[in-house]
């Protein structure tokens, strides 16, 4: 039962972070993320910290019921309020004929996975408190969490340099960025050419 | 300061990491609060609200 529990906290982070890692490809190609999006990558790395604290503690000593409410319960308090940003920004565009922020993917817009992602980490995490061990145990696959989390780690380390790529020196991110502010701040961007007319000059 | 609270973040998964489980909490506390103001600014400044 504790290889379960093993990997099921494993699967939580894992989960989460294919998610990030989706949302980091979008931004890739060119999808730049507003400041509610950051909100809610910072949430979901939240959540993921509450598995990984979890893993980490097992891997010095028997973790037991204490330790697995502490780490889900950070996890549901992280996943409430990412709840309540993904929602306040499918408010902002549930008006109809609002084509939304950014490019659908699979269907819906990211902010509406990310709703869909806090709603699971909240359900999960119940579901893991639901089987609380009744004694003290030591987790199997300390190799495998430990690469888990430090993929976990891997996806936040990048999340902060990508977000001090769009910011720059500024406090904070503007409403609908479409640039990375950091090169401006550098003078490392050069200028751009005006855009050619597609008009014929008139004879 | 979302640069900040990714600093946090990936201060508090380094000190789970190496087993400092008690500043690794007030890190995960420091950076929720943090995130939390974030959006109330968002969401009251920038992006009107009212409930």
């Amino acid at each position: 039962m504790n290889a379960i529990r093993a990997i099921l906290a494993m699967f939580s982070i894992l989960a989460v972070c294919g998610v990030l890692l989706g949302a980091l490809v979008a931004q890739l190609r060119g999808d730049m993320p507003c400041p509610l999006c950051i909100l809610q990558r910072m949430a979901m790395l939240l959540c993921v910290a509450g598995p990984a604290w979890l893993l980490a503690r097992s891997w010095r000593r028997e973790v037991d019921a204490i330790d697995y409410a502490q780490c889900y319960g950070a996890s549901i308090i992280a996943a409430l309020a990412g709840a309540t940003m993904s929602g306040r920004q499918v408010l902002i565009h549930i008006a109809p004929g609002d084509p939304g922020y950014g490019e659908p993917m699979l269907g819906m817009h990211l902010y509406s996975w990310a709703f869909v992602v806090f709603a699971t980490v909240i359900l999960v995490s119940g579901l893991h408190m639901l089987a609380l061990p009744r004694r003290a145990e030591r987790l199997p696959l300390a190799g495998a969490s430990r690469a888990v989390v430090g993929l976990a780690i891997a996806i936040a380390a990048i999340n902060l340099v990508a977000v001090f790529l769009e910011e720059g020196f500024h406090a904070v991110l503007p409403d609908n960025p479409t640039e990375y502010r950091l090169l401006d701040d550098l003078g490392l961007r050069s200028e751009e050419a005006p855009p050619a007319s597609s008009e014929t000059p008139a004879p | 300061m979302d640069t900040l609270i990714f600093l946090l973040i990936v201060l508090t998964f380094v000190a789970m990491w190496r087993g400092k489980h008690r500043a690794a909490g007030v890190l995960f506390v420091l950076a929720l609060v943090a995130m939390l103001l974030l959006f109330r600014h968002h969401a009251t400044d920038t992006l009107p609200i009212s409930l």
